[in-house]
């Protein structure tokens, strides 16, 4: 394994450290994670991809402070992870909306929840609908919506409490190829009006390259980040014309060459 | 994409049920009752049935007119409703509270469970004469009953609908940074309110049942007493007359509650059934 440490130097911009984590689950029991390393500059969206069972959500959860690390030390904002911080927003892989509230009072539970005003909610929550392009849709309870629907919901959740940081646990995983294309550009759109410091955790190759500035490929035993990927494509990016951009395939070949690698 | 929730409208929609036709599904249930009505009238006329064992329609309802001109239901019905009014208000209020209190606290709940298991599986009307040797020939013996039967029944589908609280909608709200309070207020509460409703209308079904039963055991006035009366007299179209009147008043209440139900649960599609 090659050290992170070595490649990427610390600097005093990083948002999120990570050093020598490790995590048990239950007493003696085999490391999820041993020897982690990793670093995310402030204003930077990294994609971790993975075979199952490397660890990536794992390591999702340490920094979001769901999951306490055994060894290592983890800083994020120069503080120590806990849940519910009110700096980071975690994105669930279900959309985890309230069934009995509408669309607008969805986007503003997040609000809600982080004591916002009455009228600032509201005037938010109106202008994050917009941006998802649901504003058709704004007094319809989640059950009235498709999947792709509610995660775009769930995203203008997110965002609307504008957060510095932003941690998603595969939100896209249980949509079709076409709908994925959609909410890659709405999260985009979201995320480059925000400027928040974003970990993405994916096993898809694709959506890692069409989102991220860098990919980070888990080596198969949770020992650490086998290796890094910098994703150079130029910004704005739109998600539909990069399937028939050569730079993306040629970045595809390599993630997915690395992937391979890290699973031996 | 977009045009999915339009054309899944529009698939239901296809389907004609009958709620689209409320005018033709009164016509009907009002032509099945008449049909019932007839044929129950029509056998005791023909002599298949014997009056004096199954009544006729037309027995019960002159019965019923006798018991409001006479100005015996008024005091007895009062006294019925009162013990049904508190008996329920204690089960709702202390049903609620118990679930919220077990729910939260597991080791209580682990403790007291097999010992509220035992209480509600008592045939809680066998004790009811108990209950008047304790807590006299008043109303209160026949609040105790149906409070014993109705609370039983509140907590449990309160505390159903607070145990089964989806865990992401949990976690993503305490991500959020929520209070334990805000949970309960936004996600544990309404969450169990499709349990809170369908134990509301079990509970007022049980509470009217336990009332009139302890009045038939021993009362000073009540329902249940004018029940036992006319059964010593073999007055078939009196106690008929009576229990028309119990259904009729708890028919009542529980569609005011379905109306309740439906506004505050708009989200979700149908109103609860009750079970049983």
């Amino acid at each position: 394994m090659v050290s992170s440490a070595a490649r990427a130097p610390t600097n005093d911009s990083a948002h999120i450290r990570a050093r020598g984590v490790a995590v048990n689950f239950g007493r003696g029991a085999r490391a999820v994670l041993s020897g982690v390393d990793l670093e995310v500059t402030k204003g930077e969206f990294v994609a971790l991809i993975g075979a199952s069972g490397c660890g990536k959500t794992t390591l999702l959860n340490v920094i979001a402070g769901l999951v306490p690390a055994s060894r290592g030390t983890v800083e994020i904002a120069k503080r120590a992870p806990s849940a519910g911080r009110d700096d980071i927003c975690y994105i669930l892989a279900r959309d985890a909306l309230l069934p009995w509230r509408t669309v607008r009072g969805n986007v503003e539970y997040g609000l809600q929840l982080s004591h916002v005003g009455r009228e600032e909610r509201a005037r938010r929550a109106a202008n994050y609908i917009e941006k998802v392009g649901l504003q058709n849709y704004r007094d319809f309870y989640p059950s009235g919506l498709s999947q792709g629907m509610r995660q775009r919901v769930s995203l203008a959740r997110a965002f609307a409490v504008e957060r510095q940081i932003y941690l998603m646990d595969e939100p896209f995983s249980a949509l079709d190829s076409q709908t994925k294309l959609v909410l890659h550009d709405q999260l985009l759109g979201l995320w480059e009006t925000s400027h928040a410091t974003v970990v993405f955790v994916t096993h898809d190759i694709g959506e890692a390259i069409t989102l991220a500035d860098r990919v980070v490929v888990m080596s198969k035993r949770g020992t650490g980040v086998a290796e890094e990927i910098l994703i150079d494509l130029p910004r704005p990016r739109s998600a539909e014309a990069l399937q028939a951009d050569a730079r993306y395939h040629d970045l595809y070949r390599r993630t997915w060459t690395c992937l391979k690698a890290s699973t031996q | 994409m977009t045009n999915l929730a339009s054309s899944e409208a529009a698939l239901s929609s296809a389907t004609r049920t009958a709620d689209d036709r409320p005018g033709l599904l009164l016509a009907m249930r009002t032509m099945f009752l008449a049909l019932v009505l007839a044929i129950w009238q029509g056998s005791v006329a023909i002599g298949w049935a014997d009056a004096a064992f199954v009544s006729t329609p037309l027995g019960v309802a002159q019965s019923l007119g006798q018991l409001i001109r006479s100005g015996e239901l008024l005091p007895n019905l009062g006294t019925t409703i009162i013990e049904i009014a508190l008996a329920f208000v204690a089960s709702v209020a202390f049903g609620v509270a118990s679930a919220v209190v077990l729910d939260r606290n597991n080791w209580l709940d682990r403790i007291v469970s097999p010992f509220l298991t035992a209480l509600n599986s008592m045939p809680r009307i066998a004790l009811g004469p108990l209950f008047i040797l304790w807590f006299g020939i008043g109303p209160a013996s026949k609040i105790v009953l149906a409070f014993s039967l109705g609370y039983f029944i509140m907590l449990l589908s309160t505390l159903g609908g607070l145990k089964n609280v989806d865990r992401d909608l949990l976690l993503m709200s305490r991500l959020f940074g929520a209070s334990e309070l805000r949970l309960f207020r936004y996600v544990r509460l309404p969450w169990a309110l499709p349990g809170i409703f369908a134990g509301l209308k079990l509970t007022l079904i049980y509470c009217s049942a336990g009332a009139v039963i302890g009045e038939m055991i021993a009362a000073k006035s009540g329902l249940g007493l004018l029940v036992q009366t006319f059964s010593g007299r073999f007055d078939v179209a009196g106690v008929l007359a009576l229990i028309l009147i119990v259904a009729i008043m708890v028919m009542t209440l529980t569609s005011l509650m379905e109306l309740v139900e439906r506004r505050l649960l708009a989200w979700s599609k149908g109103s609860t059934d009750v079970p049983g």
